[in-house]
């Protein structure tokens, strides 16, 4: 276990390694120059050059990527004398555009994304799930095929346009729900709620559509299982067979899958967030898009690497409970 | 002035209307006729990209000027939103406009009494020499350059914090401040209005310190400011409204509404339901025209003229446009009512034949190139390409922006020099890095899309000159594009520049304008103005493309909402 761990562990400093390096030289490479973006109209050479200075950007592409290397484990200072700003660890870089160190921008604006992704994934597991596992026992009937044409419905419609004819239709149209506003839990929790309502129903549709297939096709599939068969000849109770015997093998790889979606979008779900005006991570991506703020950029994609990498992590020992015979697997 | 044309160059355009209500002031002063503005409530602006920053050392754009007006004072300003001449420049905390030496280069301004930061803590010439030296220092100081450009400072000073007192500015007294200039500037009280020429209590302001809290000196102080999503504005106590001719301060609170999607603003404002009818905007958009017709919207619909020129800059050191016949056949040949219909209709562009755009003073009315209905005359531009032996035409790649309206404006050019055997291919650059390659001759191709507007609207000395001034084209960063170096040109700039009596002097921008035309180094295309939608309980909203004037805002009835 010690060893699997380690290998695991191993694995994802390189993983890790390899994204720093990818990011840092696509933005290195092919972003314009933050320092003529900084300068600005009525700029001189000179500035520019004074600039470029100021944020290390003279310095040769190694011994950049080495600071901010380092900045990620022991921090670094920007600037200098009394204007000099201290980034602590994990130092994920400094906003050009608005003159603060990333880490920060992304923790102020992790909690929104984190509750966007766990009220949308708990959501999509409730309705993803039990719809999955409705339409497998309805194998073949009108049920299940209503369900399956439903899944395909929400895997086909964009998020984009889900979010926008939702608003249209529940906002604007039928006046159900409030538009959404920036407002805090502790001002206004009715508000709050509303707000995130549409968010939620938005991202869980078409994840809800994948994970009732993939529910639906796993419990066929383990309910046609010589050792499924030969437990109901032994005559135990369909509940028992279901439960002991179909359900478990049959949701591992919903765990699986589960895990790495639900990484994915607690680093920022860009268009709905977009859409719906919360100020998340995904937004920040977006919004440092279009500024073309290549730290952010950096620093969010680097962040749900991390989030992808580790909950995948989570996975494989989850898995390891789940399912002994992974362990005895990677012991082979 | 506009968000992106400070930060990138060319971005100044597109970006600038993006953030900010824009009319020409003038034009529609009128504005929400009928009721008045009466004093409480909380006005929300909903927008969608968060300011570029609070401290204004750092910040210079359309949008974020419009909200520094609520919260800091400067000596000087520009006037209020509903004068008559809102581009005019007036005393703000000074009691009058500066006195300049005979020489030109020193100027006084003497400070009014009364005037205190939100701390209650007096504002005095040595608090507003501390605020304006900060433009100097090299990472604060990234706003409006015209302090830097102005007031004279040893090479090696680098701020307040570096370098300590500012030695090009004295401060005698309490109430008097003293500026010595590099070279005479006539429009120094322009430079003064610059949002970065604002007091701060000396020793503060190093660093971050004002990136997520401010020191106010203006009618209203900073509650609560999550980046990206909210900014509450509350009253600032020791402000007094006696010792200040401008800002009306009607609302009690202002909330800032962040990150919105254009689409939802939209949305929010036509159907002002609760807090939103006390709300206002940027601009809305295109999409959104169409249903602004009906009646009950039509009274709440603002225009406001535009601050800018889009045109189309040409390679003048390069054949086939290092020729005059040529530039002037381009003038001729461009169909600017297809250009028009291209970019969103009336309402959203209008010809342009200038480089002045009509608000902003200085401008001339003016046509060289006429042409029956603005749809071009290629017959003429025949003729002159005819003369120079290029009858059967050329072909020329043209740089755009990847953005719908101005790929739509660059076929309209393509179909409008079809017509005179002209091929026009088409560049399409990435919007982030687009200013950045035409700022760079070696990376430009032969002509290219973009837009300019003046750092102030009361005067075209920063309008015209930068766009065709043949000493100020740079490896990176150019803002004269098409490379254009003429010595009658270069030594009139001069000349203009010089003049004491501003008047004179944006009368001879106007006829300037007309002298570069005639020399056609680049074709003015459109205008393009921009449509607001106040919620329906906002009263003397008075939109404008290069700052709005929110210090006159005020809520028909405070109550509602």
């Amino acid at each position: 276990m010690i060893r699997f761990l380690a290998n695991r562990l191993l694995g994802m400093a390189v993983v890790l390694f390899l994204v720093c390096l990818f990011t840092y030289v696509i933005f290195f490479v092919l972003s314009p120059d933050p320092a003529v973006q900084i300068c600005g109209k009525n700029c001189t050479p000179e500035a520019i050059d004074q600039i470029r200075a100021n944020l290390g950007l003279d310095q040769p592409f190694w011994q950049q990527f080495w600071t901010f290397l380092s900045g990620l484990f022991v921090g670094r200072t920007y600037g200098t004398g009394a204007n000099a700003v201290e980034c602590v660890a994990p130092c994920l870089g400094y906003s050009f555009q608005s003159s603060q160190p990333v880490t920060g921008m992304i923790l102020q604006r992790l909690p929104v994304s984190a509750t966007v992704a766990i009220g949308a994934a708990v959501l999509w597991l409730l309705a993803g799930v039990s719809a999955g596992l409705v339409s497998a026992v309805r194998e073949g009937k009108f049920t299940d095929r209503f369900i399956t044409g439903l899944t395909l419905t929400g895997m086909s419609v964009p998020n984009y346009v889900l979010a926008l004819s939702l608003q249209f239709l529940l906002v604007v149209t039928l006046g159900w729900l409030p538009f959404p506003q920036a407002v805090p839990f502790s001002e206004d929790p009715l508000q709050w709620f509303m707000n995130f309502l549409m968010p939620w129903i938005v991202l869980s549709i078409g994840a809800a559509a994948v994970y009732t297939r993939l529910t639906r096709a796993n419990v066929i599939e383990t309910l046609q299982e010589n050792y499924v068969r030969t437990a109901r000849a032994k005559g135990l109770s369909p509940g028992l067979v279901w439960r002991r015997h179909a359900l478990r093998p049959a949701l591992t790889p919903i765990v699986t899958i589960f895990g790495m979606d639900f990484a994915g979008l607690l680093g920022g779900a860009l268009i709905t967030e977009t859409v719906f005006g919360l100020n998340g991570v995904g937004k920040l991506a977006a919004d440092s898009i279009t500024k073309n703020d290549q730290p952010v950029i950096m620093g969010v994609t680097l962040l749900a690497a991390f989030l992808v990498v580790v909950g995948n992590m989570v996975v494989d020992l989850l898995y390891t409970a789940i399912d002994p015979r992974v362990r005895v697997g990677s012991a082979a | 002035m506009l968000k992106k044309l400070t930060r990138a160059p060319a971005a100044l355009l597109a970006a600038a209307l993006l953030l900010t209500g824009c009319s020409g002031g003038q034009n529609d002063a009128s504005g929400t006729a009928g009721d008045d503005p009466v004093s409480g409530g909380t006005i929300h602006m909903l927008q969608n990209a968060d300011f570029s920053y609070l401290d204004p050392a750092r910040g210079w754009d359309g949008g974020v000027n419009a909200f520094y007006r609520l919260v800091y004072r400067g000596l000087t300003m520009q006037a209020a939103g509903d004068a008559e001449d809102p581009n005019a420049i007036v005393p703000d905390m000074a009691e009058s406009l500066g006195t300049a030496s005979e020489d030109g280069l020193t100027w006084t301004y003497t400070l009014k009494d009364g005037l205190k930061f939100d701390n209650g803590d007096p504002i005095t010439s040595t608090e507003l020499a501390f605020g304006i030296s900060r433009a100097w220092d090299p990472e604060i100081g990234i706003g409006s350059p015209w302090l830097k450009n102005t007031i004279a400072a040893p090479e090696d000073y680098l701020g307040p914090y570096q370098s300590g007192e500012h030695p090009g500015i004295e401060t005698p007294d309490e109430k008097t401040i003293v500026f010595h200039l590099i070279e005479p500037f006539p429009e120094f009280d322009s430079v003064l209005a610059q949002p970065n020429a604002v007091p701060f209590p000396v020793g503060t302001g190093a660093g971050d310190e004002f990136i997520n809290d401010i020191v106010a000196s203006g009618p209203y102080t900073l509650e609560t400011y999550t980046p990206g999503s909210l900014i509450k504005l509350v009253r600032n106590e020791h402000w007094d409204p006696d010792t200040d001719d401008v800002r009306k301060a009607y609302p009690d609170a202002w909330q800032f509404e962040i990150g919105l999607d254009g689409a939802t603003i939209d949305e929010r404002l036509i159907a002002g339901q609760g807090a939103d009818q006390n709300a206002i905007s940027g601009k809305v958009q295109p999409a959104t025209l169409a249903r602004l017709q009906s009646p009950d919207l039509a009274d709440r619909v603002e225009t406001a003229e535009a601050y800018c020129v889009t045109y189309m800059g040409m390679d003048t050191t390069e054949a086939p446009f290092d020729k005059l016949e040529v530039r002037q056949a381009m003038n001729y040949a461009i169909d600017r009512t297809s250009l028009q219909t291209a970019s969103g209709g009336n309402q959203l562009a209008l010809p342009a034949t200038t480089i002045i755009p009509d608000a902003v003073n200085g401008h001339k009315d003016f046509d060289l190139y006429p042409s029956e209905g603005n749809n071009g005359d290629p017959e003429k531009a025949q003729e002159l390409l005819a003369s120079v032996g290029l009858e059967d035409g050329f072909s020329f790649t043209l740089d755009i922006r990847s953005q719908p309206i101005m790929q739509a404006q660059a076929e309209s050019i393509q179909q409008a020099l079809a017509k005179i055997n002209v091929d026009v291919q088409l560049n399409v650059i990435d919007t982030s890095t687009y200013y950045e390659t035409i700022g760079t001759p070696s990376q430009m191709h032969d002509a290219a899309i973009t837009g300019w507007c003046p750092d102030w609207p009361s005067s075209s000395s920063t309008m015209v000159p930068p766009l065709v001034d043949g000493r100020v084209i740079t490896e990176k960063g150019n803002t004269n594009i098409g490379l254009f170096d003429d010595p009658e040109i270069n030594a009139r700039i001069d000349e203009i520049r010089a003049m004491t009596d501003l008047d004179a002097a944006n009368e001879a921008w106007g006829d300037f304008d007309e002298q570069v035309m005639a020399l056609a180094p680049m074709v003015p295309l459109l205008q393009e103005p921009s449509v607001f939608l106040p919620g329906e309980n906002i009263a003397n909203y008075i939109p404008n493309t290069s700052m709005t004037d929110l210090t006159i805002v005020g809520l028909k009835d405070p109550s509602a909402g």
